[in-house]
C-alpha cells in the first residue's frame, strides 16, 4: 500500500475511534476500544510518513471535480513525511496514555472525539494536495486544538488561555490565506505541486511577499517570537496529553507550513528572506530559553521551552534557504535535513515531557516545582523515563537531541561558504546565539529535573505521591524512540537523506554517511562525526571504569548517616534551593529582559524586619506582552469604543444607514 | 611585577622548615611558665592558684597541681613571684591523653604545714 | 581493618590525681590503634576546622597555618569546610551549649577513619567553667585524640599538634616537668624523668 492509502487508513482509524467514543459515551470499556483503534490509525499514520520518507511523492488524488475550486485534493509527499511519522508515534503514544489518565464520564468521551477528529485534521494538513483543502483542514484543526484546550472550562485561567490560542491562530489563518491565495492567483492554480512547478513565473516582489506572508502566518502557529504569546498562556490550561498533542504536533505544524513555502513551493529565493526567518529563529531560541527560566510551572516551563527548539528547527531552516540562494545546495539540503530531524526528536521528547508532567500533577496535585521534591524515590519510573526526556532535550551525548544539534551546528560553521563576508558572519552569529540557548538550556533542565525529582519534598503532597495507575506505556515508548532515535541515527539520516532527494534533488547520501555509521556535513573538508561511535565510546568510558571498581572494591563496612546539612539543629525542606533562586543568576544578569516588577511589604517600619513577615511579590510580565500586545488591544478597544455609537439600538437610524449605502452603491455604480 | 619578582629573589624563600630545623620565630613566643619547686612553698602556691585565671593552678596537699593544658600564658603567676616562675620555653606542648598535660611540683615543707 | 572512631580514652576533666598517673592498658591500646589510624593518612590530610565559641584568635593562628611562612601544605595537610571530605576535626572554643548539636552532626558527617583535635585553652578545659552556656571543654561531646594547648596556641605548636596527630612527631609534653633548675633565669624546663 503506498503512502496515501496508509495515511487515508490511519484517518478511517481515527474517524472510528470518533464514533466509538461518541457512542461508548465515557465507559472505561469504550475508552479503551477508541485508545486502541487510536493507535492503529497512529501506527498506520507512521506507517504512511516513513514510506512517504521512502518511496517519495504520490500521486495527487482529487476526490470531485478537478475544476471546481473546492475539490478534496491529497498528494502524501516526501516533505511531509517526517510530520506524518510524528503524528503516529504521538498519537500512538497519546492512546496509551489516556485510558489511566482520564476519568470516566461524557467530558471525557466529548473529549476523545474532538481529540481523533483533531489528529484527521492534521493528517489532512500533512496530506493536503491543494489550497482549498489545505485551509479546510488548517483552520478545522484550529478550531479542534480550541476545543481539546477547553476541556474544564470552569477552572481558572482554562478560558483565557484558550482565548489567547484561537486569537493568534485566527491572525495566523488570515496571513496565510492571503500567501495561499496570491500565489494560486498568480500560478493559475489550486493545486499544490502545480503550484510548485509553475513558481519561478510568479513575479519576484508577490514571491517575497507571499513568502513574508506565510512565515508570519505559519510563525504563529509554530510560535516565532513575537507571536509565540499564546504557548504559555494554553499549555498549561489543558489537560496533559492535549498539551503534549499541541506541543508535540501541532506547532510543527507551523513548522511544516515554513518548510512547505520554503522549499516546496518556493524554492528558489532571494538571501534576505532566509536571513530573516533564520534571524526570527535565532531570537526566538535565546527568548524562548530565557523565559523559560523565570518560570515556576512545569507546563509553562517546558511552553517556553518548546518555543526555544522552534527557534532553533527555524534558524536552521534559515540558513538553509540563504544556503540555496547562494547555491551551496548541498549544504541547504543538508540543513534542511538537520532541521527535520531535529523537528522529529523535539516532538518525542518534548510530548513525553509533558505526558510525565500530567502524571505529576496527579500524583502529587501541583505543577508547582516549588511544591516538589524527592519525586525520584516517589516516582521511580516516571522520574526514569522523564531523565530520558530531559537528556535529550538538553542536547546531552549519546542522545537524539545532541546529534540533530550538532548537525544543525555544523552545517551553520560554515556560513563562511556562501562567499558573502557579512552573511558568513551573520549565520555565524546565529550559530552562536544557539550556543547561548544550548548552555542556557542545560541550566534549565538541570532546574527543571532537579527542582521536583531530587532533594527532599518540599511539601506533604509531594512526600505522599504514588505512581499506582498512572499511566507508564505512553512515556515509556516514547523513551524507548529517544534511543532509537539516537543508536539508530545512521538509519534515521538514511531514510532522511533519501526523502531530501525527492525534495531537494540533492543526493547527500555519498557525501553524508561514507562509511554508513560516519556523518559528514555535506563537505568532506570541514567535519566528521559518528553517532554509533560516540554512544559506544561513552557507554565504555562510563561502564569500565564502573566494573572495575565493582569488582575490586574492599568489603567495607558501611554507616548510614544523615545527609549533612551545614549542622543545623532543625533542617527544613523549604530551606533547599528553590527554582527561582536557582535561576537567579541568568534573571539577574537578563534583567532588562525580565523588568520584574517587585513589591515588598513589611509587618512594621522595623529595618531589621524583625517584628512580622515581609511579603515579597515579584512578577514577570512578558516584554512582548506588555509593549506588543498591550498597546494593540487598548488601539483596538479605543477604535472599538469610537465606532460604538453607530449602534445605537434606533432602528429609524439603521434604516437610514441602508438608505446611505444604497445611495453610495448608485453612485459607484453610476461612475 | 618584575619589582616584585626581583625583591623575591633578593628575599629568598621565607618558609620555615620546621619541623626539620627548629624555627627562629620560636623565641619569642609566650610559653606556659616553669616553677623553682625549691622556692614555692604552700601559701606561695595557694597565691599562685589565686592569681591564676584559667583554674590552670592549684594545691593538692603538699603538691602544686599544674594543669598545662588550662594555661594561657597570661603571665600572672609569674609578676605574682618573679622569683619563683620563670618562662619555660616550651611550646610543642602536643598531648595525646588530657593526663599528660597535668603536671605535679613538689612543695617545699615549712614547719606547720 | 574496621572503620576506626577517634580512638583515645575519655580523659578526665578534672586533672587525675597523683596515684592515677601510671599509664593504663587502654590507653596502650588506643595508642596502638590512633598509630594505625594515622599510618592511613600517610602524607595527606584534609582538616576541617569547627569553632565552638571561640574568640577567633585560634582561628587568626589557623588561618596563619596556609600563610607563606608556615605552610602547611608542604606538609600534605589541607584545609576542607566539607566534613565529608575531612580526615580531622580541629575543634577551638568552650563548646557552648547551644552548639552541641551542630558540632555532634559535623562529627557524625565526618567518615571513619578521623582524628579530633581540641586546640586552645578554652577546648582543654581552661578559661571557661561548665555552666548553662557552656561545656567548658570539648571532651564532653566529641572524643578528642590530641590536645593541644596554648591561648593562642602558635602556629608551630599546631604544626606540632598535627604532626603528632598523624604519628610523624613523637609527643613531647609527657617528658617536660615545667620545673625550672635551682640557679639562674629561666630556661626551658629539664626532662626529670
Amino acid at each position: 500500500m503506498n503512502a496515501l492509502g496508509w495515511l487515508l487508513a490511519a484517518a478511517a482509524g481515527w474517524a472510528l475511534a470518533v464514533l466509538v467514543s461518541l457512542a461508548g459515551g465515557g465507559r472505561p470499556a469504550a475508552t479503551r476500544l477508541c485508545c486502541a483503534l487510536s493507535a492503529l490509525g497512529g501506527a498506520a499514520a507512521l506507517a504512511g510518513g516513513v514510506s512517504s520518507l521512502w518511496w517519495g511523492n504520490s500521486r495527487v488524488i482529487t476526490a470531485g471535480p478537478a475544476e471546481v475550486a473546492g475539490a478534496l485534493q491529497l498528494q502524501a509527499t516526501s516533505l511531509a513525511g517526517v510530520f506524518a511519522a510524528l503524528l503516529g508515534l504521538v498519537a500512538v503514544a497519546i492512546a496509551a496514555y489516556v485510558p489511566r489518565y482520564h476519568e470516566p464520564g461524557p467530558g471525557s468521551a466529548l473529549y476523545l472525539a474532538v481529540y481523533n477528529l483533531a489528529l484527521i485534521a492534521s493528517v489532512a494538513v500533512l496530506a493536503a494536495g491543494g489550497v482549498v483543502t489545505f485551509l479546510v483542514a488548517w483552520e478545522s484543526m484550529a478550531l479542534l486544538c480550541y476545543l481539546l484546550i477547553l476541556r474544564h472550562p470552569g477552572r481558572d485561567a482554562v478560558a483565557g488561555g484558550a482565548f489567547w490560542f484561537l486569537a493568534l491562530s485566527e491572525t495566523g489563518f488570515v496571513l496565510v490565506i492571503a500567501a495561499l491565495v496570491i500565489l494560486a492567483t498568480k500560478t493559475h492554480s489550486m493545486e499544490l505541486s502545480v503550484i510548485a512547478a509553475r513558481a519561478r513565473l510568479v513575479n519576484p516582489a508577490w514571491r517575497d511577499t507571499a513568502f513574508l506572508l506565510a512565515l508570519a502566518g505559519f510563525g504563529c502557529k509554530a510560535g516565532l517570537v513575537p507571536l509565540h504569546v499564546w504557548l504559555p498562556e494554553a499549555h498549561p490550561v489543558a489537560p496533559a496529553d492535549g498539551s503534549a498533542f499541541l506541543s508535540g504536533l501541532i506547532v510543527k505544524l507551523g513548522v511544516y507550513g515554513i518548510v512547505l513555502f520554503a522549499f516546496r513551493l518556493l524554492p528558489v529565493q532571494p538571501a534576505w528572506t532566509g536571513l530573516i526567518t533564520m534571524a526570527g529563529g535565532a531570537v526566538t531560541a535565546a527568548i524562548g530559553i530565557l523565559y523559560a527560566m523565570s518560570e515556576r510551572d512545569l507546563k509553562r516551563f517546558l511552553a517556553y521551552s518548546t518555543i526555544e527548539n522552534i527557534g532553533i528547527i527555524v534558524t536552521a531552516l534559515g540558513a538553509a534557504m540563504i544556503f540555496g540562494a547562494y547555491r551551496q545546495r548541498a549544504l541547504a539540503a543538508f540543513l534542511l535535513l538537520a532541521g527535520l530531524y531535529q523537528v522529529a526528536n523535539h516532538g518525542t521528547y518534548k510530548t513525553l515531557l509533558f505526558l510525565e508532567t500530567g502524571v505529576i500533577e496527579h500524583a502529587t496535585g501541583t505543577r508547582n516545582m516549588d511544591r516538589l521534591g524527592g519525586l525520584i524515590h516517589r516516582l521511580p519510573r516516571t522520574a526514569v523515563i522523564t531523565l530520558v526526556g530531559t537528556l535529550g532535550i538538553a542536547a546531552l551525548p549519546p542522545l537524539n537531541g545532541f546529534v540533530s544539534e550538532w548537525l544543525i551546528f555544523q552545517g551553520l560553521f560554515q556560513g563562511f561558504r556562501t562567499g558573502s563576508h557579512l552573511l558568513g558572519i551573520l549565520i555565524v552569529t546565529a550559530a552562536a546565539t544557539l550556543g547561548l540557548t544550548g548552555g542556557l538550556a542545560i541550566y534549565a533542565f538541570v532546574r527543571g529535573y532537579g527542582i521536583p525529582f531530587l532533594g527532599m519534598p518540599r511539601t506533604r503532597p509531594a512526600g505522599a505521591a504514588t505512581e499506582r495507575g498512572q499511566p507508564v506505556t505512553g512515556p515509556a515508548l516514547l523513551a524507548v524512540a529517544c534511543a532509537a532515535l539516537a543508536l539508530g541515527a545512521p538509519v534515521v539520516l538514511l531514510v532522511l537523506a533519501r526523502a531530501i532527494r525527492t525534495v531537494t534533488g540533492v543526493a547527500l547520501r555519498p557525501v553524508l554517511l561514507p562509511g554508513n555509521l560516519t556523518v559528514i556535513p555535506a563537505h568532506t573538508d570541514f567535519s566528521a562525526f559518528s553517532p554509533t561511535y560516540l554512544a559506544i565510546f561513552l557507554v565504555a568510558v562510563t561502564a569500565v571504569p564502573l566494573l572495575i571498581y565493582l569488582a575490586g572494591r574492599p568489603r567495607a563496612d558501611s554507616v548510614t548517616v544523615p545527609v549533612w546539612d551545614g549542622g543545623m539543629v532543625s533542617f527544613r525542606p523549604r530551606m533547599q534551593y528553590s527554582a527561582m533562586t536557582f535561576s537567579a543568576p541568568t534573571r539577574v544578569t537578563f534583567e532588562a529582559l525580565y523588568r520584574p516588577s517587585v513589591s515588598v511589604r513589611r509587618a512594621s517600619d522595623d529595618p531589621a524586619g524583625r517584628s512580622g513577615p515581609v511579603h515579597y511579590e515579584s512578577e514577570v510580565t512578558p516584554l512582548f506582552l506588555r509593549y506588543l500586545y498591550r498597546p494593540v488591544i487598548r488601539a483596538v478597544e479605543w477604535l472599538a469604543d469610537v465606532i460604538r455609537p453607530l449602534q445605537s439600538g434606533d432602528v429609524s437610524l439603521y434604516l437610514f444607514y441602508v438608505f446611505l449605502m444604497i445611495l453610495l452603491a448608485y453612485l459607484l455604480g453610476a461612475l | 611585577m618584575p619589582l616584585w619578582f626581583a625583591r623575591g629573589l633578593r628575599r629568598g624563600i621565607v618558609t620555615t622548615h620546621y619541623p626539620s630545623r627548629p624555627d627562629s620565630s620560636a623565641a619569642g613566643l609566650p610559653t606556659p611558665p616553669a616553677f623553682r619547686a625549691a622556692a614555692i612553698d604552700g601559701r606561695l602556691a595557694d597565691r599562685l592558684a589565686e592569681v591564676c585565671p584559667s583554674q590552670a593552678l592549684y594545691r593538692d596537699g603538699g603538691v602544686l597541681v599544674f594543669d598545662v593544658g588550662r594555661c594561657t600564658a597570661c603571665g600572672r603567676c609569674q609578676e605574682e613571684a618573679p622569683g619563683a616562675v620563670l618562662p619555660s620555653g616550651e611550646f610543642e606542648l602536643a598531648a595525646t591523653s588530657r593526663a599528660q598535660l597535668v603536671k605535679q611540683i613538689e612543695l617545699v615543707q615549712q614547719a606547720g604545714r | 581493618m574496621s572503620a576506626a572512631v577517634g580512638g583515645g580514652p575519655r580523659a578526665p576533666a578534672v586533672p587525675a590525681s597523683p596515684a592515677a598517673r601510671a599509664p593504663a592498658q587502654d590507653e596502650v591500646l588506643a595508642a596502638r590503634l590512633r598509630h594505625r589510624v594515622a599510618a592511613q593518612f600517610g602524607r595527606s590530610l584534609h582538616i576541617r576546622t569547627l569553632d565552638t565559641g571561640s574568640c577567633a584568635v585560634c582561628e587568626q593562628e589557623i588561618r596563619l597555618l596556609a600563610a607563606p611562612h608556615y605552610d602547611l601544605h608542604r606538609l600534605g595537610f589541607f584545609f576542607t569546610p566539607a566534613p565529608r571530605h575531612a580526615d580531622l576535626l580541629m575543634v577551638t572554643g568552650p563548646m557552648i551549649r547551644a552548639f552541641g548539636v551542630a558540632a555532634r552532626k559535623t562529627y557524625e558527617a565526618m567518615p571513619g577513619p578521623k582524628i579530633v583535635v581540641a586546640t586552645g585553652a578554652c577546648a582543654l578545659g581552661g578559661v571557661y567553667q561548665a555552666d548553662a552556656f557552656v561545656y567548658g571543654s570539648v571532651d564532653g561531646i566529641l572524643p578528642v585524640d590530641v590536645w593541644i594547648p596554648g591561648c593562642p596556641p602558635s602556629p608551630l605548636a599546631l604544626l606540632q599538634g598535627l604532626l603528632v596527630a598523624v604519628d610523624r612527631l613523637a609527643e613531647n609534653v609527657s617528658g617536660l616537668s615545667f620545673t625550672a633548675g635551682r640557679a639562674g633565669a629561666g630556661g626551658p624546663g629539664e626532662a626529670s624523668r
